[in-house]
């Protein structure tokens, strides 16, 4: 059996990506024909779903096991492995390419699209097919594009003997993982996209709608949030000077939704509690995905130049240009005609928890418009009139700084506040520990650290008053200090999961925006041409050169410099830094030593090698590593989220257990 | 073949599991909506009273909480209601989806796919074992035929080529007489085995090679190769004479487009001269060649004398003089070229190649 059907696999995987196209487009049309046809419409698509799933994951590990064999036969695995390469990257190589990363993109699409089949035979039929319909247009859409224009299983005859490797920059642990949970988060978006687009066509959106809604909004954005930090670390590490945010628009394609998912999400939780913001929400789950294709498009079309245009071809971004429009234009088109028919949920005063969340999302909705105006803007000059502009770090610092400042001033209000109406007063009351804490902590901190008149302490501010606000909410919930403290603790671990998770989430956000202000605050660098046997001394840290030598990797050649760091506090660390040339294309890159220091990093890079000696970078990066902290704390809180009894639900039978054991 | 038995298996299998998911086995596996709107109710009215319990919530809100959820149940009773059914899904379509879905994608893979081509992992693949079978293994595995069967003609006559390409010019030599000896000697075979103990003896020289080379000459008053490898032996021995008349011998056999031709005119040119290579470095001092090359340099000497022109063209010219062994007209190119660029500078490379080729800078300031 092996030996046999190993013989076509290749082929075998184009045929299952056809055959994939050609069953999502029949569900597509029929799902759209026949979506009032009840159940057995609504179970063709449900198969249909899991048989794309099936298909597009056969063509994918066809497509891993020619990576994996080296089977220079197909052209993919020619231009982007090699045979000495290892095992991993020989299997990321798959995706860190155009033509592998849309079949990746496409395999995580029919993954959600299964998941929803699977999962979903409790929604109405109507609903479930009108979902699937949609998902499977998408399926079409993509695959289609893929197989026309950017097909995978190109083949080559007479195979040549080796592969041309793959982009050493790309050739890290990072890849591996980065573009799958990026596009995991991208890609889950398209259900939020699909159920909106269902609720438009069949007029229908209720409580249930938002309760579906949710779990999938909240999963897409723990992978997306998840991936960024992930995409942010690996630049830092891996691009080797230490920068861990660019404004590059590449990161700007992946944060606008980001932005756009965080308002989804919150927008989501009024309106399954409230029935209220139906048309927020169906906005949003639109916006939001739409400005995941626009991502995709973004790297896809080779508008941009960085590191992630690994692929660019002017016919592709035609095309997926002309896809974006269809499927956004449509999208905006079907919201016009059918948005005011949604009917509008429970009412609320402008000083309530609904209140709080609109103004973060309207806070939200704007940073993601100044993203997209600094992201675009200089994009669409360019095309217009030809002028060439940079829009570079200070403007997004600048709009985005200034958006955010007052969003996260107001943030620890939020929930606190109640629902329909509330009382601000008594909620900066019981904020007012929150706030004292703060002010003296950053004061204490300013101090200590002789801050200069600058925006620091500002930030400092603003962090721990975030972070020091969700921790407020939870005493304030546990009734911590009023009551006896057995009982207090019963209630913080009897809180619902979903407060824990705001909590954490905004724990997490502060953490992150603190180690964003204390290393742009008080980072220090140095660079200088160090010899073996010299040392170089930055805040307190003692870099010796130990030692530099040549060394023959796997597929690279390097040059080895070792160092000795000492603390001060006295403790010493070995540790290396390369420079390495990849033996295929002969590119040149750095492997920064990074050494971590509770929270801080220190930073080495070895330079270009001068006549007799060497230059060598050093950062010193306070609290650095709080930034990616913050971000798991961010993505764990969906993940407590996620395992909230509301989601945890699924049967009517559970649910009426369920419904029984909480009452009182 | 063995791709189109599973590329059906494939196709079929997904259209029954399509055909059979809208067939009537399928039970009532979905919950009717009501129970699944029910059961979302029953939680939110459960939610409402939790949070009565945990004093989050007045009783006056509750109640109001609770009045909306009922205006809520109520539309959705109204709603569900007014939804009437649409017919079920005919059996009509759905074989037409099926038929579609096998058409397109055979249709699209015929059009893009090559069913043909079977995989080719790097480990299996019969063209990368060839090029890894290196000649020593080879040459191994003829040797050891070799010693099983020493009268094997066709084995010394494989195994002699590949040991002088090997530079085993003894053992090739030994392979082209034990081929001699087996199949009787030819002009091709005695001239190769000469060729392999002229290569083993180097400086020198064999004189069993020469009377080879000798013998194939006259065994075949037409055979060029044994007669090239004569002159050329009798160029480098110093015997000029002799090598003058084989020379003259083989290029009279010359047609006048053979590839050995120039080699032969230039061995030629060599023992004419005594063994020292002419000036002119191979440049065709006669017939057609040259007379062109000859106009091209009086073209563009002439044009410089008339006009001037960059240090590039003179140097051009200098050099071309010197190739052609005219000494005297480079000089004369060269003084020109001091006059015209008095400045040592702005010469470059011009004087390293004059003065290199002995020609003198006058009046010119260094």
């Amino acid at each position: 059996m092996a030996g046999a059907d190993q013989q076509v696999s290749i082929e075998l995987g184009h045929f299952a990506l056809i055959l994939a196209f050609a069953i999502a487009s029949a569900a597509a049309v029929g799902g759209y024909l026949f979506w009032r046809s009840g159940q057995r419409i609504a179970m063709v698509l449900s198969q249909a779903a899991i048989l794309q799933f099936v298909l597009v994951l056969v063509a994918f590990l066809a497509l891993i096991q020619a990576f994996v064999t080296s089977d220079f036969s197909l052209l993919l695995a020619v231009n982007n492995s090699h045979s000495l390469k290892p095992l991993i990257y020989k299997i990321s190589g798959v995706w860190g390419n155009h033509e592998g990363s849309m079949v990746l993109w496409i395999s995580i699409l029919v993954t959600f699209g299964a998941m929803v089949a699977a999962f979903g035979r409790r929604l109405p039929n109507d609903l479930l097919t009108l979902v699937l319909a949609t998902q499977s247009l998408l399926t079409a859409a993509f695959a289609g594009f893929t197989i026309f224009t950017s097909n995978p299983f190109l083949r080559i005859s007479p195979a040549p003997l080796e592969g041309n490797d793959l982009n050493p920059v790309l050739q890290d642990i990072g890849l591996a993982i980065h573009p799958p949970l990026l596009y995991a988060g991208y890609v889950g978006f398209s259900i939020c996209f699909s159920f909106a687009i269902a609720a438009l066509i069949s007029g229908r959106i209720d409580q249930a709608w938002a309760r579906w809604v949710r779990p999938w909004t909240m999963l897409s954005w723990v992978f997306l949030t998840l991936g960024i930090a992930m995409g942010s670390y690996w630049a830092y590490y891996e691009l080797g000077w230490g920068g861990w945010w660019f404004w590059d628009p590449v990161e700007n394609a992946s944060f606008m939704p980001w932005l756009s998912g965080t308002a989804l999400l919150h927008s989501a939780l009024v309106m399954e509690k409230r029935n209220a913001l139906k048309i927020w929400t169906v906005f949003l789950s639109i916006i939001t995905f739409s400005l995941s294709l626009l991502g995709t498009f973004m790297v896809r079309s080779g508008i941009l130049t960085s590191v992630h245009t690994f692929a660019s071809d002017p016919t592709r971004g035609l095309v997926i240009l002309t896809l974006l429009a269809l499927v956004i234009g449509g999208a905006f088109f079907l919201f016009a005609m059918r948005a005011s028919s949604l009917r509008q949920g429970g009412l609320f005063a402008p000083v309530s928890r609904e209140g709080a969340l609109i103004l973060n999302n309207l806070f939200l909705a704007t940073a993601v418009g100044a993203v997209l105006v600094g992201t675009l803007y200089p994009l669409l000059l360019d095309a217009l009139v030809g002028t060439s502009i940079s829009v570079g770090a200070p403007f997004f610092n600048l709009t985005f700084g200034a958006l955010m400042a007052p969003l996260l001033l107001v943030l620890p209000f939020g929930p606190m506040l109640a629902w329909k109406r509330a009382d601000i007063v008594a909620a900066a009351q019981r904020l007012m520990g929150a706030a004292a804490l703060t002010l003296f902590v950053t004061i204490l901190i300013s101090a200590l650290g002789g801050v200069s008149i600058s925006l620091a302490p500002l930030g400092l501010l603003l962090g721990f008053w975030v972070a020091f606000g969700a921790i407020a909410e939870l005493v304030d919930r546990s009734k911590l200090g009023r009551i006896p403290l057995g009982e207090s603790l019963r209630r913080l671990v009897g809180l619902p999961r979903t407060a824990w998770s705001t909590a954490i989430a905004h724990f997490g956000l502060g953490v992150t925006v603190l180690g964003i202000v204390a290393t742009t605050s008080w980072q220090t660098e140095l660079v200088t041409t160090l010899n073996p046997g010299e040392s170089a001394e930055l805040s307190g840290y003692t870099v010796a050169f130990d030692s530099f030598g040549k060394q023959a990797g796997p597929n690279y050649m390097a040059d080895e410099a070792s160092f000795t760091i000492t603390a001060p506090g006295g403790s010493t660390r070995q540790t290396m830094a390369d420079r390495r040339v990849y033996v295929a294309n002969g590119m040149p890159t750095t492997e920064a030593a990074i050494e971590t220091y509770g929270f801080s990093q220190l930073y080495l890079q070895l330079g270009e090698p001068l006549d007799d000696t060497h230059v060598v970078r050093i950062w010193y990066k306070p609290y650095v590593t709080l930034i990616w902290l913050g971000a798991l704390l961010m993505a764990l809180a969906g993940v407590v989220s996620l395992t909230d009894r509301r989601v945890r639900v699924g049967a009517p039978r559970r649910a009426a257990k369920l419904a029984a054991g909480v009452a009182p | 073949m063995i791709f189109w038995l599973i590329a059906i298996a494939v196709t079929a299998i997904a259209c029954v599991a399509l055909f059979y998911a809208a067939g009537p086995r399928v039970v009532n596996a979905a919950a009717p909506e009501s129970v699944a709107a029910n059961s979302h109710f029953r939680l939110v009215l459960a939610g409402i009273d939790a949070d009565v319990a945990a004093g989050k919530l007045g009783e006056s809100e509750a109640e109001a909480a609770r009045g909306e959820l009922a205006r809520e149940i109520l539309r959705h009773k109204a709603d569900a209601d007014k939804a009437k059914p649409a017919a079920e899904l005919g059996r009509m379509p759905l074989l037409v989806g099926l038929f579609a879905i096998s058409a397109l994608s055979f249709g699209l893979y015929g059009y893009l796919g090559r069913p043909d081509m079977p995989s080719a992992p790097l480990a299996e693949r019969a063209d990368v074992a060839v090029q890894s079978i290196d000649l020593d293994s080879a040459i191994a595995s003829i040797e050891k035929a070799l010693a099983a069967k020493p009268d094997d003609l066709r084995g010394w006559t494989v195994i002699a080529p590949a040991y002088l390409e090997m530079g085993r010019y003894a053992d090739a030599a030994n392979a082209y007489r034990k081929a001699i000896e087996l199949g009787g000697a030819t002009p091709d075979l005695q001239t190769s085995l000469a060729e392999a103990l002229l290569f083993d003896s180097r400086e020198t020289g064999s004189p069993e090679a020469m009377d080879l080379l000798r013998a194939a000459s006259a065994s075949d008053p037409t055979h060029v190769r044994s007669r090239l490898y004569l002159a050329a032996e009798l160029t480098r021995q110093g015997d000029y004479p002799a090598a003058i008349a084989a020379w003259t011998d083989v290029l009279a056999l010359s047609k006048g487009d053979e590839t050995w031709l120039p080699a032969a005119q230039q061995g030629l040119a060599v023992a004419q001269n005594n063994g020292v290579p002419p000036a002119g470095n191979g440049v065709p001092t006669s017939g057609a060649e040259a007379e062109m090359i000859g106009q091209m340099v009086s073209g563009l000497a002439a044009r410089l004398d008339a006009q001037g022109g960059s240090i590039a063209e003179w140097t051009q010219l200098v050099r071309a003089y010197l190739v052609l062994g005219d000494k005297d007209k480079a000089q004369a190119a060269f003084d020109s070229a001091v006059a015209a660029y008095p400045q040592a500078f702005d010469r470059g490379d011009l004087d390293t190649l004059a003065l290199g080729a002995g020609l003198t800078i006058k009046g010119a300031t260094p």
